[in-house]
């Protein structure tokens, strides 16, 4: 309303001015942008003075312009204010006109402090077991995002508890998310931040211009050549938390009188860290851009990208272990190879991605895109493979003084002085034992000579092979039928095809490697076929093949993944009232496509009949449903339709307030990575597959004015049928076996809040964010156990009573013995329930502190943070009923308590600073520097997240399992993140 | 200005020049070679294995744990590659044989056939299992009289590995020396022994249930011609599902009733399954003789060749030559310890 009036005000004025017509009066014209992307920038506040005094002030309108006249010649100074910009001054001299301006150019506050969500998304742990992403999104004009993006990043905060793969991620309009596993895939671009750097966001149920999105928000990467800040970049960055150094340059043209732009920006990340040995970067980003304005309407661009690299990779370990070596970021992937050091685990990546995009803008109230995005290239993980040799991993739990001796004698692990001997390994920090001996290895293999007088290989190095193709088409229009309406939608299509399969890396001195399944051999041993990885290869050549670097072995096979949908949004505009209404339909269809005959799942042959061999019928079949269960060709197609609507309204009231409220219901298809039981060895499906159905609704309360902010929102969704898949090695039946769960509910419900507040002084002020929920688990999901070599059901659709929660009982601690009190008929006597939440986030993440920014581009933070009620993944295996019964199959309330409660972590305070300047040289030369501190007080004992174990461990008496130790996550002590930048 | 150029030429320097360690991405130089131990290296003074086993009887025949200076000198008879022995070897000098109970999978790969092994038994515990004298780790839950050294730096600073030599030929030993003390533990051939329709084996009802309590075992102790029809070295847990579900066992006495008693309507038995080691009995001469072998082992499911079950032949074996309670027990390292009198293999 303000608005409306001060540009009546500013008409009115204009009139008079035309009026007026004399020469010594005069006026500034012109759009306020934001100097990165110039995107037009609405509501920003203009002042006028001359000595101090204000003359006249104005405020931009919906497309960024402003007028300003009926002001005497003269020299005035312009201050421009816009939230989520550092302010600008502008000198401006009146004489006798109307002066365009053109373009006054804002630079957002990120910009100059360097410390954004670039940075941030780099500070990612991927490879240590955490997601490969960014923990929130960002969004530099919402007070709450604005912090939690960056600020909360460490500590692994999940937004509003929700999973990384619900966060729908677009790079120029294209759903960029994982078609296997949903995840968000920046790793595509990182080390990219200047290319990246220009985007938008949505948060929560909101609509984006861009896609449908879900319920946890949208990001859009523009990614074209145009979005790229002009001009030439140099930055050199230093921290201690991930890699040594990072070496970036960017050049972007901006858009030439001829049409063209064009845009580039390369980077290396090499080096280690302070905190986690063998951890290391060599990875190198570049990015190319090109694109074309033909006449006023049109646009064709073409990008391409990747961040080629290897980087060495972080385990967790256990809490004994940590203690042992006195370090909570102990890695135990890594050891010393004549004296160097060389980590097992290194992720080596090459994966492209390539798109042409067409735009056209036939009018002003019409826009329209197409795009086609190509992804490929390959993606590898090494790992430790070895064959009938004892267990290289240096934190086996074998190799720990807790296996050989334990206060509780039900254990059975008296032999102290043994214990002591383990101790004194790890407490010494004895290479050979505290770290993977690769010479030894090494060794074995030399020493391995068969009767050809050849080395095979015992130990040996495997890279486990993602590669993905991944080709989208999409279209998308935004039509603007009247001042009240808009509509926006779009066609999407993903077609990918990902290829998983094993390769010998390094055969560690040895000259070959034999293709069969130990385990398989484990099993049966004397069976020639059943042991077989390649059963064809064996039929055809009467052995398993021989292996040398660089074979395929092990399994391989195709994820072939269908997805299309269609989504249209109307957007209402009726002044201080604004509704969206979106819907989608998609259609999602998946399948795997074996390459090679697993000797355990033979299946039929080429003509449909059983395979015999040797008098035998190899062929098997599934215990439930009587089908062939097969490796080789094609599964059964599995598909999925699926539709979701949403909605937002939202009212404006005077003075900078806004109510507003979404609401959505979503539908979405379960992914290829969690609907196959055993997918690395057979075609079977998980069984009664289904859709995710979601709801969820927020309410929102927004106040933003004269650099005031502050945003409170109350969210509850509701997330029903998820599945989930695991294997593991099951001591209850001495074999492997995969998990499969289904019909997992959860419900998430809190409080968001964020605010800033501008202090007296000039430049200070406070900013907060809060984010308090309860996200829990709220069914009992039911699983099927199948056996991993044979497919032999052990449990079917049996329910998983302790997930949701797990019961408290009274007891009572008697001379150090705890007591269960019972009633009268002799039944433990039950408190309640105690609920088992979503792990690994905070479900209560706070933060307070200053902001300080000079006019002469200096800034200063300052702020405190609090996380609490943070949790621990739990291994559905342990809160079932026959494993929390043990072997005696009766079920005490000591059994319960231990088994089944979760684990939650201690609340945590932290302190981080930055601080930063800029400096401009004859306003064309642009330097600066800012430096970041985390963890000022060096907390070395924030857990993060990790996960239980999946394995039992004996008790003499017979009468129950115990828990094998969890590992865990932590964060890195006091981090320090420097970076210099040079613009021009 | 120049101060600021100053400074963040100064800044880049320390950040570029802060060293990349410990980071090496560079390609790994090859490893140092394992050291081979000689006799050099304990002073060539060694303590016999004959020695060592007599220090258990000369403890009262109780364990004993080696004090002062004791390092034992020998060849590896054994090898775990084919699962019969697990966790042990064997090493023999010219006065006896002993098993090392080292703890350790796969211990072929580190020990080779013949290769010299040097043992320093001081700290280390030598102790009896029903007659036979082994060199192990103190076991204080009294379940066994040694434990397995198992913890890599307890091996390390005890077992020695030196250098590579031919395998040891095995001694022939006759029926009169089969308990000979100097046999026991020793890679040896014995012959012509003649199968005696005998087998043994311990099941039990639930595997993960207790094993020492009798509602849990099943003793399938057969002499007679059909031995249930238990025609293989041992039975892997396939081959006990196959031979229980054939209704092999049905008649054999369990914790409740019969086998039979615990089938159920659907054809299936209520007795958990896993891997079995099997006692098959041969005469040598007059004295008995049970091979025993391991349901892990990969021969287990392997038949006894025909000719020796029905009796018409006899088998000669090479292995270790161990004692059970004084029962001659014989331990195959692999089938091809498994031959016919003139010395040419039963199994290919």
């Amino acid at each position: 309303m303000i608005k409306k009036v001060l540009l009546t005000i500013a008409a009115i004025l204009c009139s008079i001015a035309l009026f007026a017509q004399k020469n010594d009066w005069g006026g500034v014209k012109g759009t306020v942008v934001n100097r990165a992307g110039r995107a037009p920038i609405a509501g920003a506040e203009l002042v006028i003075s001359q000595s101090g005094e204000e003359m006249a002030s104005a405020v931009s309108d919906a497309e960024g312009k402003f007028l300003i006249e009926n002001l005497p010649n003269g020299m005035y100074d312009m201050t421009v204010r816009a939230s989520g910009f550092l302010d600008a001054n502008v000198n401006v001299t009146v004489e006798g006109y109307v002066k365009d301006l053109i373009f006054v150019g804002m630079v957002p506050e990120q910009v100059v402090t360097e410390v954004d969500d670039s940075n941030f998304a780099e500070f990612d742990m991927d490879d240590s077991g955490f997601e490969d992403a960014p923990s929130i999104l960002f969004d530099s004009n919402d007070p709450f995002t604005n912090i939690a993006s960056f600020g909360f990043s460490n500590i692994r905060f999940k937004n509003r508890g929700y999973t990384n793969e619900s966060q729908d991620v677009y790079l120029s309009g294209v759903r960029m998310n994982d078609a296997i596993t949903g995840y968000s895939p920046y790793s595509l671009w990182s080390g990219l931040n200047e290319a990246m750097r220009s985007k938008e966001s949505t948060i929560g149920n909101e609509v984006s211009d861009y896609g449908y999105g879900g319920f946890n928000g949208v990001t859009n990467i523009h990614a074209v050549p145009s979005s790229v800040r002009t001009g030439w970049r140099f930055s050199a960055l230093t921290n201690s938390a991930l890699y040594r150094l990072r070496l970036m340059a960017t050049y972007a043209s901006g858009e030439l009188d001829n049409g063209w732009s064009y845009a580039f920006n390369v980077s290396a990340r090499i080096g280690g860290n302070d905190w986690v040995r063998g951890v290391y970067y060599r990875n190198f980003a570049y990015y190319a851009g090109v694109e074309k304005k033909f006449g006023d309407s049109r646009r064709l661009s073409f990008v391409t990208f990747a961040a080629p690299g290897q980087r060495g990779a972080q385990n967790a370990s256990t809490q004994e272990v940590y203690n042992l070596t006195g370090d909570n970021m102990y890695n135990s992937n890594w050891g010393y190879q004549n004296g160097k050091i060389r980590n097992s685990r290194v992720r080596k990546t090459f994966e492209p991605v390539t798109f042409l995009k067409y735009t056209s803008t036939p009018s002003d109230n019409l826009e329209a895109s197409a795009i086609v995005l190509w992804r490929t290239g390959k993606n590898g993980y090494t790992a430790l493979d070895w064959y009938d040799a004892s267990d290289p991993r240096p934190d086996y739990y074998r190799n720990l003084p807790s296996y050989f001796y334990m206060e509780n004698e039900d254990f059975g692990r008296l032999n102290f002085e043994k214990a002591a001997w383990a101790k004194d390994a790890w407490v010494n920090d004895i290479p050979e034992y505290t770290h993977l001996n690769w010479d030894r290895l090494y060794n074995i293999n030399w020493n391995n000579y068969d009767e050809n007088g050849l080395r095979r290989s015992k130990y040996a190095v495997e890279e486990r092979r993602v590669d993905q193709n991944d080709i989208n088409f999409n279209a998308s229009l935004k039509w603007i039928a009247s001042r009240y309406f808009t509509l926006t939608g779009g066609v999407n299509y993903k077609w990918n095809r990902t290829e998983y399969y094993k390769k010998m890396d390094d055969l560690l001195g040895g000259d070959y490697y034999i293709n069969i399944d130990q385990f398989a051999e484990r099993d049966f041993a004397s069976s020639p076929t059943m042991v077989q990885n390649d059963l064809d290869y064996y039929f055809e050549h009467g052995e398993a093949q021989v292996l040398h670097q660089g074979d395929k072995y092990g399994y391989d096979y195709y994820a072939h993944v269908r997805n299309a949908n269609v989504w249209a949004n109307g957007a209402f505009d009726l002044g201080s009232f604004k509704a969206d209404l979106a819907v989608e339909a998609g259609y999602s269809r998946f399948w795997r496509e074996g390459l090679v005959r697993k000797g355990l799942f033979a299946g039929l042959d080429d003509d449909g009949n059983e395979i015999v061999y040797d008098g035998k019928v190899l062929t098997t079949y599934d215990q439930l449903t009587g089908k062939v269960i097969t490796s080789k060709g094609n599964s059964d197609i599995s598909s999925f339709l699926t539709y979701s609507a949403k909605f937002a309204l939202q009212y404006h009231f005077d003075g900078g307030h806004r109510v507003y409220a979404t609401g959505g219901y979503f539908n979405d298809a379960p992914t290829f990575a969690q609907s196959f039981i055993s997918p690395r060895t057979r075609n079977s499906l998980v069984p009664d597959l289904t859709t995710v159905k979601t709801t969820s609704a927020d309410i929102n309360y927004q106040y933003s004015n004269n650099g005031y902010n502050f945003r409170i929102t109350g969210f509850l969704t509701n997330i029903a049928d998820q599945t989930d898949m695991m294997s593991f090695y099951d001591d209850s039946q001495n074999s492997f076996v995969n998990f499969a769960m289904s019909g997992i509910d959860q419900r998430h419900l809190g409080v968001e809040m964020g605010f800033k507040l501008p202090l007296p002084v000039n430049g200070l002020s406070l900013a907060g964010a809060l984010s308090m929920g309860e996200y829990v688990y709220t069914s009992t999901p039911r699983m099927t156990m199948t056996v991993d070599n044979s497919a032999e059901i052990v449990y079917n659709d049996q329910p998983v009573p302790y997930w949701s929660s797990s019961p408290v009982f009274k007891k009572t601690v008697v001379d150090g013995e705890t007591v269960y009190e019972t009633d009268l008929s002799g039944d433990p006597v039950i408190e309640g329930y105690k609920k088992h939440y979503v792990p690994s986030t905070p479900q209560l993440a706070a933060d307070l502190g200053f902001n300080y920014r000079t006019n002469s581009y200096w800034f200063f933070e300052l702020h405190g943070q609090y996380f609490a009620n943070s949790y621990l993944d739990m291994n559905p295996l342990y809160r079932t009923d026959w494993i929390v019964a043990g072997p005696d199959g009766v079920v005490t309330p000591v059994e319960i308590d231990e088994l089944t409660s979760q684990e939650g972590f201690d609340p945590v305070f932290l302190l981080n600073a930055s601080i930063g300047k800029s400096w401009y040289i004859d306003r064309k030369y642009n330097f600066g520097f800012s430096l970041n501190l985390q963890n000022i007080t060096n907390n070395r004992a924030v857990k993060t997240g990790g996960y239980e174990g999946t394995r039992l461990a004996d008790s003499e008496t017979m009468e129950r399992y115990y828990k094998f130790d969890s590992k865990y996550f932590y964060m890195q002590g006091f981090n320090y993140m420097l970076n210099l930048y040079f613009r021009f | 200005m120049k101060r600021i150029y100053i400074i963040s030429a100064a800044a880049l320097l320390f950040a570029s020049c802060e060293e990349f360690q410990p980071v090496f991405t560079g390609t790994y130089p090859d490893p140092q070679e394992q050291y081979i131990y000689t006799d050099e290296d304990f002073g060539n003074k060694f303590t016999s294995i004959a020695e060592v086993k007599d220090m258990y009887a000369a403890n009262g025949s109780k364990p004993y744990v080696v004090e002062g200076n004791c390092v034992i000198k020998g060849q590896v008879t054994t090898s775990d590659q084919v699962g019969n022995l697990y966790k042990s070897l064997y090493i023999q000098d010219e006065t006896a044989g002993i098993e090392i109970k080292i703890g350790k999978n796969g211990l072929y790969n580190e020990y080779k056939l013949g290769q010299w092994i040097y043992v320093d038994c001081s700290g280390l515990t030598v102790g009896d299992y029903n007659g036979m004298i082994n060199i192990g780790y103190d076991d204080p839950s009294g379940e066994y009289e040694t434990a397995y050294l198992e913890h890599s730096y307890i091996i390390d600073v005890h077992v020695f590995k030196g250098a590579y030599d031919d395998p040891v030929e095995p001694v022939v030993v006759t029926e009169a020396d089969l308990h000979k003390k100097v046999n026991l533990g020793r890679l040896v051939t014995i012959k012509d022994l003649k199968y005696d329709d005998h087998i043994f084996l311990l099941a039990y009802v639930d595997p993960n249930g207790n094993r020492k309590d009798n509602s849990n075992r099943i003793f399938i102790d057969e002499e007679g011609p059909d031995n249930y029809g238990v025609d293989t070295w041992a039975c892997s847990e396939q081959k006990w599902k196959e031979y229980l579900n054939a209704g092999n066992f049905d008649a054999v006495e369990a914790p409740a009733g019969t086998v039979a008693d615990y089938k159920g309507p659907n054809g299936t038995y209520a007795i958990g399954s896993m891997a079995y080691s099997v006692s098959q009995y041969f005469k040598m001469g007059k004295t008995n003789v049970q091979v025993r072998t391991s349901g892990y082992a990969r021969f287990a499911d392997t038949k006894l060749p025909q000719e020796v079950l029905d009796g018409t032949a006899t088998v000669t074996f090479t292995g270790i030559l161990t004692d059970y309670k004084g029962e001659a027990q014989f331990t195959l390292i692999d089938l091809d310890g498994v031959t016919k009198t003139d010395g040419t293999q039963w199994y290919n």
